[in-house]
C-alpha cells in the first residue's frame, strides 16, 4: 500500500506543479487585476518612475475649493525635476499593506521609496477597523507561495478575516483595558475613561445645552490619538520589515510621518493629548531616524488647524497649502540625500 | 471549525495520521479530543451543552435498560424533555418571546422583552436529534445501551458529522466507531475522492451561486423578473450544493478513518414527486421524522383526514426544526400541503412540476421575513424594476452546469464510485481537472455552510 500511496502523491505533486504553471500563464494576470490591482500599479509606476510614493488617502486632494488639485507626490515631483515620482494610493492602507506591495516590487528596484507613516495607523481605532479584512484580502495573492496556492488561500479566506463585530469588540476591549504608562501624567488611565469624561458635557452651548458637535469631535480625538506605541505594536513590525527589505536591496527609504491636527487636539482635548502624540512621534524618530538608508521626515506639527480639509473629523487630508508644505519637506530631504 | 478553512486542511490529516498510529484502545480518546477541539473552535463554552446532552442520554439509556413498563417510559420522557428543553431554550426562546410581544401588541398590550443574548450553539438541532434517536431505540429495545461513556460521547460528537449531520443511528455510527479500523488503501482513496467532490461542490458551485442569490434577496424590488426567477432557481441549487457538498466532505473525512457515513442525498431534483423528493433530500432527517414522529402518529395507516393532519404536523415540526422563524414553518407546511395535494394529482406530477414547487417553497426558507418572501414571489409576475444592467451570469451558470453534470451521472451511481471504475488515466485526468478547477476558480467570498445555523 505504501508504494501505491507514494506513486499517487508523486503524481499529485507533478500535477500541482503543472497546474501552477498553467494558472500562472493563463489565469493569474486576470486574478491579480481583480483581487490585487495595486500591485499592477506598482509595476507600472516602477517602469515609469525613479521614486515610488506609497500612501493612503492623505496623498490626494479632497477639498473641492482647492484650485490646484495636485497630490503631495505630484507636488514633490514638480519640485524635483531631476526625478520622476510615481504614486500608489489606496485609502485606509497602512504599513502592513505597503510592505506586501514593496516586497513584490520587480527588479530593477527604484532608487528610493517614500512610505507614508500615519500616526493614527498605530492606534486601536485603525488597527481594528472593519476595513482591515478587505485590505488583507487584497494582499493574499501576493504572499510568497506558489500563485495557485495563493488563489486557494483567498478562496478559503485564509487571512486576517474577522467580522466587523469582532473587530469592534477587540477595539473596545483595548480602549477599556489597556492602561497608559507614560513618563508624564495623563488625566485618565484608559481611552474609555477619557472618552467618558469628554462625553459628559465638556462643551456647552450658550443656552447651557451640550454642544454635541464639539463633544463628538473631542471624543474622536481621544479615540484616535490617545494610545501608546508599545514594542508589540504590529505596525512597528511592518515598518521594520520594510526597512530590512530596503536595506537588503539597497533602496533608499523615506518615511513620511504625516502632519496631524495638533492645534485642534490641544483645543478640544488638552495639551496632554498633544504630549502623547509627541511621545509616540519621538519613539518613531528614535527607532527609524538613525537606521542605515532610512530617513524620517517629521511633519507631525508642520501644519495649522485650518490646513486640514476635514475640520470636523480627524483625518490626514490636507488643503493645497498643507500638501505643498509637506511636498517641500520631502523634496528637501530627497534633494539632500542625492 | 469550518470544513472550508485552512485550519481544517491541517487538522484532518493530523487526526488521520494519529488515528492509525495509535492502538485501538486509545483511538476513542483521539476522536473525542479532536471532536471537542473541532467544536470548540466555534464558541468553546458551548461544549458544556453537548456534555450535558451526552450525560443525560447516556445515563437515561443505562437506567432504561434496567427498568420496565411505566418507569421506563417516564425515563424516556424525561430524557426527551431534557433534550427538547435544551434545544427549545437555545433555539426558540427568543422566537417565543418575540411572538408573545407581537401577539400582545395586537391588543395594545406590552409583553416584556427578555433579551438573554443567546447565540444558538452550532449544530444543536443535529446533536439533540441524533442523541434522542439513541434513547428512543434503547427504549424500544432495538438498541443495547452503551456502557462506555467515551464511545457514546463520540457518537454524539464525531467531528465530521457533528454540526450538520447526517443524523446517524447508533446501530450504524456507534458500531462503526467501536470497530477496529485498519489502514486500507481503499478507504484513503475513497475518502480523498469524496473530499475532492465535496469541496468542488461547495466551493465551486454553492459559493459561486451565492453572490447572485444574496444580491437579489437583499433587495428584491431592485431586480427584474428574470433576475428574480434566476435567483430562485440558483438558490435551489445553491442550498443543494452547499448541503450536499458538506455531506460529502463529512463522508470523506470519516472514510479516511475507515468509518462509513450514510448518503444524505440522492439527486433530489430528479424526483418526480414531492414524496420522492423527501426520499432523496436530507435523507437522515426525513427518516428520523418518519421513524420517530410520523409512524408513532399513525403514519398513513389512518383515515384521510388524520393522515393529512399527520403530514402537516410532521412537516410543520420539520420546518421549525430548521429555524425559529414563521417563514420556516410556512416552508414546512407548504411541503406538507404539496404532499397532501399530490395524492389525488399524482399522475400529473413530474420532475419539472416538483422542481417548481420545491423552488417556490425555498423562497420562505431563504427570505429573512414574510415581506421579502412576498416581494420575491410578486417579483416573479410583476416587474419591480428593470434591475441592474449587469449581473455576472457566466459564473453562476457555469457552476450550475458543473453541478448538473455531476448530478446527471449520480442518478445511476454515486459519482465517486463511477470515477473509481474509470481506467487509471481517465480517472486521474478527472481528478486533475477537478483539483485545478477547485484551486483556481473557487469563489473568493467565503460562505459558511447554510445548515450550520441549524
Amino acid at each position: 500500500m505504501g508504494k501505491r500511496l507514494l506513486i499517487r502523491f508523486f503524481l499529485i505533486a507533478i500535477g500541482l506543479v503543472l497546474m501552477n504553471w498553467t494558472y500562472k500563464i493563463f489565469f493569474y494576470p486576470k486574478d491579480l487585476q481583480e483581487h490585487s490591482p495595486e500591485i499592477l500599479e506598482v509595476w507600472k509606476q516602477q517602469r515609469k518612475a525613479d521614486i515610488l510614493y506609497f500612501a493612503e488617502s492623505s496623498n490626494m486632494n479632497v477639498r473641492d475649493t482647492d484650485v490646484v488639485k495636485k497630490s503631495i507626490s505630484e507636488l514633490t515631483d514638480d519640485l524635483l525635476p531631476k526625478f520622476k515620482i510615481g504614486a500608489i494610493n489606496k485609502p485606509a492602507t497602512h504599513a502592513g499593506i505597503y510592505k506586501e506591495w514593496i516586497k513584490n516590487m520587480r527588479s530593477p528596484f527604484p532608487k528610493a521609496i517614500i512610505v507614508t507613516m500615519n500616526l493614527r495607523s498605530f492606534g486601536a481605532d485603525w488597527r481594528h477597523s472593519e476595513l482591515e479584512s478587505v485590505l488583507q484580502a487584497g494582499v493574499v495573492m501576493l504572499k510568497p507561495y506558489p500563485v495557485l496556492a495563493n488563489r486557494f488561500l483567498l478562496a478559503l479566506n485564509a487571512f486576517d478575516n474577522k467580522t466587523p463585530e469582532l473587530r469592534e469588540q477587540e477595539m473596545l476591549r483595548e480602549w477599556e483595558e489597556v492602561k497608559f504608562d507614560f513618563p508624564f501624567k495623563v488625566p485618565h488611565a484608559t481611552v474609555r475613561l477619557w472618552d467618558n469624561a469628554m462625553a459628559n458635557g465638556s462643551f456647552l452651548l450658550p443656552d447651557g445645552a451640550w454642544d454635541m458637535e464639539k463633544i463628538t469631535l473631542a471624543c474622536h480625538y481621544v479615540k484616535s490619538y490617545a494610545f501608546q506605541i508599545r514594542p508589540d505594536n504590529p505596525r512597528l513590525k511592518d515598518f521594520d520589515e520594510i526597512v530590512s527589505f530596503c536595506q537588503q536591496h539597497k533602496i533608499k527609504l523615506i518615511f513620511n510621518l504625516l502632519a496631524e491636527n495638533t492645534e485642534y487636539a490641544q483645543q478640544y482635548v488638552g495639551k496632554e493629548l498633544v504630549q502623547i502624540m509627541r511621545y509616540n512621534r519621538n519613539l518613531l524618530v528614535r527607532r527609524y531616524g538613525n537606521k542605515r538608508g532610512v530617513t524620517l521626515v517629521d511633519n507631525l506639527e508642520l501644519l495649522e488647524g485650518l490646513d486640514f480639509s476635514d475640520q470636523n473629523w480627524t483625518t490626514e487630508h490636507y488643503g493645497y497649502d498643507g500638501r505643498l508644505r509637506i511636498a517641500k519637506q520631502l523634496a528637501k530631504t530627497l534633494h539632500k540625500s542625492n | 471549525m469550518l470544513f472550508n478553512s485552512i485550519e481544517f486542511l491541517f487538522f484532518l490529516p493530523i487526526v488521520v495520521f494519529l488515528y492509525y498510529l495509535l492502538p485501538q484502545r486509545f483511538r476513542w480518546l483521539l476522536i473525542f479530543a479532536s471532536s471537542c477541539y473541532f467544536y470548540m473552535a466555534f464558541i468553546p463554552k458551548y461544549i458544556l451543552v453537548l456534555f450535558a446532552i451526552i450525560l443525560i442520554d447516556y445515563t437515561a439509556a443505562i437506567w432504561m435498560e434496567k427498568l420496565q413498563g411505566k418507569q421506563r417510559k417516564q425515563l424516556l420522557l424525561l430524557s426527551l424533555t431534557a433534550n427538547i428543553g435544551i434545544l427549545a431554550f437555545f433555539k426558540y426562546f427568543g422566537f417565543a418571546n418575540q411572538t408573545l410581544i407581537d401577539f400582545f401588541a395586537l391588543f395594545g398590550k406590552e409583553f416584556k422583552n427578555y433579551d438573554l443574548g443567546i447565540i444558538l450553539p452550532i449544530g444543536l438541532s443535529f446533536h439533540t436529534f441524533q442523541s434522542m434517536s439513541y434513547t428512543i431505540e434503547v427504549y424500544r429495545g432495538q438498541q443495547k445501551a452503551e456502557k462506555h461513556l467515551g464511545y457514546f460521547a463520540n457518537y454524539v460528537l464525531f467531528f465530521p458529522q457533528m454540526v450538520a449531520g447526517p443524523i446517524e443511528r447508533y446501530a450504524t455510527l456507534g458500531e462503526e466507531l467501536r470497530k477496529e479500523q485498519e489502514l486500507h488503501f481503499e478507504n484513503i482513496s475513497a475518502g480523498f475522492r469524496l473530499l475532492l467532490l465535496g469541496f468542488v461542490i461547495k466551493m465551486l458551485v454553492a459559493d459561486q451561486l451565492a453572490p447572485f442569490v444574496n444580491e437579489v434577496y437583499a433587495a428584491p424590488t431592485n431586480h427584474s423578473q428574470m433576475q428574480i426567477t434566476l435567483a430562485l432557481i440558483f438558490f435551489s441549487f445553491q442550498i443543494y450544493a452547499d448541503f450536499f457538498g458538506y455531506s460529502l466532505i463529512a463522508q470523506g473525512s470519516a472514510r479516511l478513518l475507515g468509518i462509513h457515513i450514510m448518503d444524505n442525498f440522492k439527486t433530489p431534483y430528479f424526483a418526480a414527486s414531492i414524496g420522492e423528493f423527501w426520499r432523496r433530500w436530507h435523507i437522515s432527517l426525513s427518516t428520523w421524522f418518519r421513524d420517530y414522529l410520523y409512524i408513532p402518529l399513525g403514519g398513513n395507516r389512518v383515515g384521510n383526514w388524520r393522515w393529512a393532519f399527520n403530514t402537516l404536523f410532521v412537516f410543520g415540526v420539520s420546518g421549525l426544526w430548521h429555524g425559529a422563524n414563521w417563514t420556516f414553518l410556512v416552508w414546512g407546511l407548504l411541503h406538507g400541503f404539496f404532499l397532501i395535494l399530490e395524492k389525488p394529482l399524482k399522475p400529473f406530477a413530474n420532475i419539472i412540476s416538483t422542481f417548481i414547487l420545491v423552488t417556490i417553497a425555498w423562497v420562505f426558507f431563504r427570505a429573512s421575513d414574510f415581506t421579502s418572501a412576498i416581494q420575491i414571489l410578486k417579483g416573479l409576475f410583476i416587474a419591480h424594476s428593470e434591475g441592474p444592467k449587469w449581473m455576472d451570469l457566466w459564473t453562476p451558470l457555469s457552476a450550475l452546469g458543473l453541478l448538473l453534470l455531476l448530478d446527471f451521472s449520480y442518478r445511476k451511481q454515486r459519482f465517486d464510485l463511477l470515477l473509481n471504475r474509470l481506467p487509471f488515466i481517465g480517472r486521474w485526468s478527472v481528478y486533475f481537472v477537478l483539483i485545478f478547477a477547485l484551486l483556481a476558480f473557487s469563489g473568493t467570498q467565503k460562505f459558511t455552510f447554510i445548515y450550520f445555523q441549524f
